[in-house]
């Protein structure tokens, strides 16, 4: 028969936001695999240049949109590295606490993405449910369930009360109980391990050349997280462990980000021990309108672990009140990118919507 | 800056940078345009192999397009900004895909929001934006508002209320 072209995507409830591959393949194989992004391109770098800065934040949660609070974080470190702004010792702990919730948020959804392509819808549900629970420790504490717009630049928009703080206890509490159902239902599946054991493999070297960071390098044996190597908040005073495997396959990534799920409740519970009290949680930068606030000159470049490997904003001012030029780094811009044309070409076609969800191609923060 | 910083900084005299220290963790190395890419091996081969982000910044007003290149360690979690600037009218510079793979998508990028030209890269084709027809959108002369006004001209729109009010009422198709 040939060569046959098939697309994958834009559109496909196999694919978390728009985003195509063109495939040439042969029977079931991927002989050439071209990625086609553009389809979320909405200029945010441009938009951001003609907004004030603290705008902004209105504007970048949109940028990935199952993790939206990275952005936020990466923002608002970056101007306060140019600004030399020191932030409220507590308002550093609640940001810790949300980017960790968001982490648990993003990996429910991705163990629950898997489900999708391989057909165990159970984890699908569990995964959405269970997520659910996170968007109403969000919605009690910032006002909105997905874009909290709640990190801003000098701290955070509202104070965590007693009573969320008693809120997310709880949500901890019931989320590590149903760890080890999740577990057997599964990751113990059948379904699960012959679709995902041994498929995508990826060595370390290759990994390391394509630049991947997060869960698609950890897989491969190597230690790497920026929450330990350069820590930013107060990673280094909390006690976490970085899971890693050696396989390198599909499998050993999806069982990773559950791994850090009990990381993550880990870090949160020793963050709302250790968080001392206060009502101080932000800053002001300037008198008057927050809008009129100005940034001195300098760029910097600010990187966090997001749930699918280092985001980073670079932030450039000229001294005046909006932002010069903002760059950012999306997680998945390498495997998304360079991977798919790389490393998809002698796979099978199922393979392909397994490789985006693995590796967490994430199309909004591709395109931008 | 860190001592495994300082060592490495000192390895880049030869280059004759500017060094800038932003962070304890984070320089800013401003080097002349044709001694980036040895810099870049330089950095590579003491640990900064991974090629955080590559981008472009528009200086207008010194008619200056300044290309930056974020090398980050996994060993000890330094970053070096690697920065040079080149001609805003004649922006050509040379690729760095043999050291980083994925620099080709960046620069692939960057040839369409900046217009910047990369020896050595023969795929330069649009990656995110389709049938482009103006001049590279990232740049600070290109505005945005005026280009929708001119390609999304404005309407004129008369409304017809009897008529909207009978196609609601279902005495006429609309």
């Amino acid at each position: 028969m040939g060569e046959v072209k098939l697309f994958f995507g834009p559109n496909h409830p196999g694919m978390h936001g728009n985003f195509s591959v063109h495939m040439y393949v042969e029977g079931d194989i991927v002989k050439r695999a071209r990625p086609l992004p553009g389809f979320l391109h909405r200029g945010f770098e441009k938009l951001m240049e003609r907004r004030y800065w603290y705008s902004n934040i209105a504007l970048i949660p949109r940028i990935c949109v199952p993790e939206p609070d990275i952005n936020e974080a990466c923002y608002a470190m970056g101007v306060e590295k140019i600004a030399k702004l020191d932030v409220p010792e507590r308002a550093q702990w609640i940001r810790m606490i949300v980017l960790e919730l968001a982490r648990i948020a993003n990996h429910l959804m991705a163990v629950g993405g898997v489900g999708g392509p391989i057909g165990l819808y159970t984890a699908s549900y569990w995964g959405t449910a269970d997520r659910d629970r996170i968007l109403d420790i969000f919605e009690a504490l910032t006002g909105a369930r997905v874009y909290h717009m709640y990190i801003v630049i000098g701290g955070v928009r509202k104070n965590l009360t007693p009573k969320i703080e008693d809120m997310i206890w709880k949500t901890l509490d019931y989320i590590e109980s149903r760890l080890p159902d999740y577990e057997n239902l599964i990751f113990k599946n059948r379904i699960l391990h012959s679709r995902l054991k041994g498929r995508l493999l990826l060595t370390r070297e290759q990994a390391l050349e394509m630049g991947v960071t997060g869960v698609g390098l950890r897989a491969t044996g190597v230690e790497y997280d920026v929450r330990k190597v350069d820590p930013y908040l107060f990673y280094d005073k909390v006690d976490f462990e970085v899971p890693t495997a050696t396989d390198g396959d599909a499998f050993s990534r999806v069982y990773l980000k559950f791994k850090e799920i009990s990381q993550s409740i880990k870090i949160i519970r020793q963050a709302l021990e250790k968080m001392p009290q206060g009502d101080k949680v932000n800053v002001a930068v300037s008198k008057g309108s927050a809008l009129r606030r100005i940034v001195p000159k300098g760029m910097a470049y600010a990187h966090i672990e997001s749930a699918r490997g280092e985001y980073g904003f670079f932030v450039v001012s000229d001294g005046k009140n909006k932002p010069y030029r903002v760059a950012v780094r999306g997680a998945s811009y390498p495997q998304g990118l360079y991977g798919i044309e790389k490393y998809l070409p002698g796979t099978r076609i199922e393979d392909v919507p397994l490789w985006l969800a693995t590796m967490d191609v994430c199309a909004p923060e591709i395109d931008r | 800056m860190m001592s495994s910083m300082n060592d490495v900084v000192k390895s880049l005299e030869g280059f004759n940078p500017f060094i800038e220290e932003i962070d304890e963790r984070e320089v800013k190395v401003t080097v002349s345009p044709d001694r980036v890419i040895a810099v870049l091996e330089t950095l590579k081969a003491n640990g900064y192999s991974h090629l955080s982000l590559m981008t472009c910044v528009d200086w207008i007003d010194d008619n200056q397009l300044e290309l930056v290149y974020i090398l980050f360690s996994w060993k000890d979690g330094g970053k070096f900004i690697v920065s040079t600037r080149i001609d805003r009218n004649n922006p050509k510079f040379f690729t760095v895909k043999e050291l980083w793979p994925v620099a080709r998508f960046y620069e692939r990028e960057l040839h369409e929001f900046f217009g910047v030209e990369f020896e050595g890269n023969d795929d330069m084709r649009p990656l995110f934006l389709e049938l482009w027809d103006e001049k590279p959108p990232l740049r600070k002369d290109f505005d945005p508002r005026d280009y929708s006004r001119k390609k999304f001209p404005d309407r004129k729109y008369e409304k017809d209320v009897i008529k909207e009010a009978k196609i609601f009422r279902g005495e006429i198709n609309g």
